[in-house]
């Protein structure tokens, strides 16, 4: 599958050439730190969150409305909003034990909703050119890939090597047995879904800086590419197994796809079409690989 | 009709079922091997084995589920090829499995004909209505409403109403795999006087089962199965316990329960005025290291609540825990740790261990410390821990879901060793579908647990088992105390008795060793 990937995109004319790689790490860094994100949510047991490319949009929005303040306000504004939201709906998910999927529903509504409300559906522009540290390009590479790795590496530090990391695989392997053992089951969620709401406001606010714009369309259909990495990566949906360096993976094959569609002139209505096929190519090979196992 | 050849038995003269020199293999793994049994109308017939002896491979070629190598299975005299489950179906097979396949919001009427490919899918008429009434009578379920929700009934009406459901089917030949497992003493009679009831009309009965008791007690012939060979069949009157443990295990085994030993140290775990709503009245408890105490208590009896709430699983305890003269808050699973408590649930699956993680990461779930982790001394640590219950250090990267039953409760009773302080290990149900070799390894664990300072408390509806490991015993009716003996004070058939009808008030006496 990989190979006939790698040979396909080499085999694609203008794929290796400097501008559309360039591109390509570009676009995998923000789907990237989103999935990134939505690993931990799945890992923990909770399938997925609907509300993190809303999320985005919101973080981008609060942090070029916060840019007035400066810079570092704005940036601490942007993910702290995108933490503490996501990080609410985890204590509801844990605490509670609501349904993570609908939980999400409505957290989205209500983002949509109050945006909507308090924006007039009107786009925020930066209003200075501070932001060149966050769209340039450092040691010839694009500054957005960087933080996608040093969020991947951060992210898989925290599920290897703490034990706030092990939980959240024992919360999302078996809760019972989780609660059982010790392990403070609303604790896990919420830190879960607080990380998740980090690395998606950090995308947010990278996402906002390239384009010196934020508003509530920036993150349409994100959550929804993330969580087609994640799977593509081999995260189990219903949790306890993955890791996020399996979601790199699975970001870099679904861009990839998705790379290549667009040069081969391809609209974006068949990328979509694609990640949903892909999606359900990949839930059926893993169902049908539990049934033989 | 039944000798005493090894190998299996010669022709009856009218089996219903018998299988001839049935072999399957699963890859490079002969699951059985040149299998030979028959059986009679209306006979009850234990298949007894050790996990991985070839009891359920046998129960799924003869419920048409997988197809032999080679041999053959023949009914009524005639050579059947099961294809596939409805085949067994349709020749008056029928397998009551373990896990119950009631639909729990349809009534019980709706249930007995669930799945029934002769009824028409409305199934109201009075004819099937007088039907199922008549099955139930048989079965002994006379009382029951047929309009009742079937998840409102208890686990062993319920396994009453799957039995009915095949017997509605027509069913000739009635599979039963562990049918008893988590049923308590009360509803485990109900069963048997149902299957020799069933018997006594014609119907003929496979029992497959872990429990020896169980064969002696309701079986006219047993078949034992090792390594997947049928190694003899007998009638249960040519055998006795230990000559079963024998051929199940191929070896003697002298001793199943290492010996006893009593304690008169300080007490090391003391539980006062326990209330659990709904389960517990009032429950004490006052007991000294070193000892394997088992609370001896049917289903409803609330011993395994007890052991729930000390460990902090139960949300609306109340009353007062000791651990070495420190109070205890109930209700805090961490903070029952850090006393030193440690609680090996009885449902392995679903609160004991993570059948999706791997065997390393289950031992060391409640090990890995603060902050970041060492992954070199937890792997240590794990492989420590596999040795000394018995585990091999090579499957520490297997998944927890591939070991069999037995490993895997030693996987869970290896999670809580090794620790510095010694504490209270609290077991509910440490045998449950726990093959006869591990069993025994199992209880030189627990014992030399208890050697090395802790104390076991445990909850088991296997009387022989209570009777057989435990140095104190203590017997709950009801949510309350009955009474409490040293092992040579009392015998099997009192611990019955006090766990079923007590002939006082629970709670009246008491009796101190």
């Amino acid at each position: 599958m990989l190979l006939i990937l790698t040979v396909g995109a080499l085999a694609t004319p203008g794929f290796i050439s400097t501008p559309s790689l360039a591109a390509l790490l570009t676009s995998i860094s923000f789907i990237g730190c989103v999935a990134v994100g939505m690993t931990f949510i799945t890992l923990s047991g909770n399938i997925m969150s609907l509300c993190l490319g809303a999320t985005l949009s919101a973080s981008s929005l609060i942090f070029m409305a916060g840019l007035s303040f400066g810079v570092g306000p704005a940036l601490a504004l942007g993910l702290g909003f995108g933490t503490l939201f996501t990080a609410a709906q985890g204590l509801l998910v844990g605490y509670l034990r609501a349904n993570p999927i609908i939980v999400s529903i409505a957290a989205l509504a209500l983002l949509v909703g109050s945006a909507d409300y308090l924006t007039g559906g009107q786009r925020i522009y930066s209003p200075e050119d501070s932001l060149v540290p966050l769209t340039g390009t450092l040691w010839g590479m694009p500054v957005e890939a960087l933080f996608l790795l040093a969020s991947a590496v951060i992210g898989q530090i925290i599920l290897s090597y703490t034990r706030f990391g092990r939980h959240i695989h024992m919360v999302g392997s078996n809760l019972k047995a989780a609660r059982a053992a010790g392990v403070s089951i609303w604790r896990t969620v919420t830190g879960s879904y607080l990380l998740a709401g980090f690395f998606t406001a950090l995308a947010g606010i990278l996402l906002s800086a390239r384009y010196g714009s934020g508003d509530m369309e920036l993150g349409v259909g994100y959550d929804y590419d993330a969580i087609a990495a994640v799977l593509v990566g081999g995260t189990a949906i219903h949790g306890g197994e993955g890791s996020v360096m399996r979601t790199l993976l699975g970001v870099a094959v679904i861009s990839a796809i998705q790379v290549v569609l667009l040069l081969y002139g391809f609209s974006q209505q068949m990328q979509y079409l694609m990640t949903g096929l892909i999606v359900l190519t990949v839930i059926m090979l893993h169902s049908l690989g539990e049934r033989h196992s | 009709m039944i000798s005493r050849s090894p190998g299996g038995d010669p022709p009856a003269e009218t089996p219903i079922l018998s299988v001839e020199n049935l072999s399957k293999c699963f890859g490079s793994v002969d699951a059985l091997q040149e299998v030979f049994f028959s059986v009679d109308p209306g006979e009850i017939r234990a298949v007894c084995g050790e996990n991985g002896a070839g009891k359920s491979t046998l129960v799924k070629i003869l419920t048409g589920v997988h197809r032999p190598d080679q041999g053959t299975v023949r009914i009524n005299h005639q050579t059947q090829t099961l294809r596939h489950p409805q085949a067994a179906q349709q020749q008056g097979i029928a397998l009551v499995a373990q896990e119950l396949s009631l639909a729990p919001h349809l009534s019980v009427q709706d249930n007995i004909w669930l799945g029934n490919r002769t009824v028409p899918l409305l199934h109201r008429r009075p004819h099937l209505r007088r039907q199922a009434r008549r099955v139930l009578d048989i079965i002994g379920l006379d009382q029951l409403d047929l309009d009742r929700p079937a998840g409102s009934l208890t686990i062993g009406e319920r396994q009453l109403v799957e039995i009915a459901r095949m017997l509605a089917r027509q069913a000739r030949v009635l599979i039963l795999d562990e049918p008893t497992a988590g049923l308590s003493d009360v509803e485990i009679e109900r069963i048997f006087t149902a299957l020799k009831e069933l018997s006594s009309r014609g119907t003929t009965i496979v029992y497959v089962t872990h429990r020896l008791g169980e064969v002696f007690e309701l079986c006219d012939t047993v078949t034992v199965l090792r390594n997947g060979k049928s190694v003899r069949s007998c009638r249960v009157t040519e055998i006795d316990r230990d000559g079963l443990i024998e051929l199940m295990l191929g070896q003697s085994m002298r001793e199943m329960y290492p010996p006893s030993r009593t304690s008169t140290e300080s007490p090391l775990l003391v539980v006062e005025n326990l209330k659990i709503l709904g389960w517990v009245g009032d429950f004490s408890l006052s007991e000294s290291s070193g000892q394997i105490v088992s609370i001896a208590g049917q289903i409803s009896s609330g011993a395994a609540q007890v052991l729930r709430a000390v460990a902090g699983l139960a949300y609306d305890a109340t009353g007062q825990v000791r651990i070495r003269g420190q109070p205890m808050s109930l209700g805090s699973v961490r903070g029952a740790q850090e006393s030193g408590i440690r609680f090996i649930s009885e449902d392995r699956a679903q609160e004991g261990i993570f059948l999706k993680l791997k065997v390393l990461d289950n031992l060391i779930a409640t090990r890995l410390g603060a902050g970041f982790l060492s992954w070199s001394a937890l792997h240590q640590l794990a492989s420590n821990l596999a040795r000394r219950v018995g585990l091999d250090d090579l499957r520490l990267g297997a998944r927890a879901g591939e070991l069999s039953g037995g490993n895997q409760q030693k996987l869970a009773l290896g999670r809580s060793m090794g620790q510095e302080q010694k504490g209270v290990f609290l077991m509910n149900e440490p045998t449950r579908g726990v093959d006869v070799g591990s069993r025994r390894d199992l209880y030189k664990v627990m014992r030399q647990l208890c050697d090395n300072g802790n104390l076991i408390v445990m909850t088991s509806s296997d009387l022989e088992e209570v009777v057989g490991i435990s140095d104190i015993i203590i017997t709950m009716y009801r949510g309350k105390l009955v009474a409490r003996y040293a092992r040579d004070q009392v015998t099997m058939h009192q611990v019955l008795t006090d766990i079923t009808h007590p002939r006082f008030r629970p709670g009246e006496r008491k009796t101190e060793s």
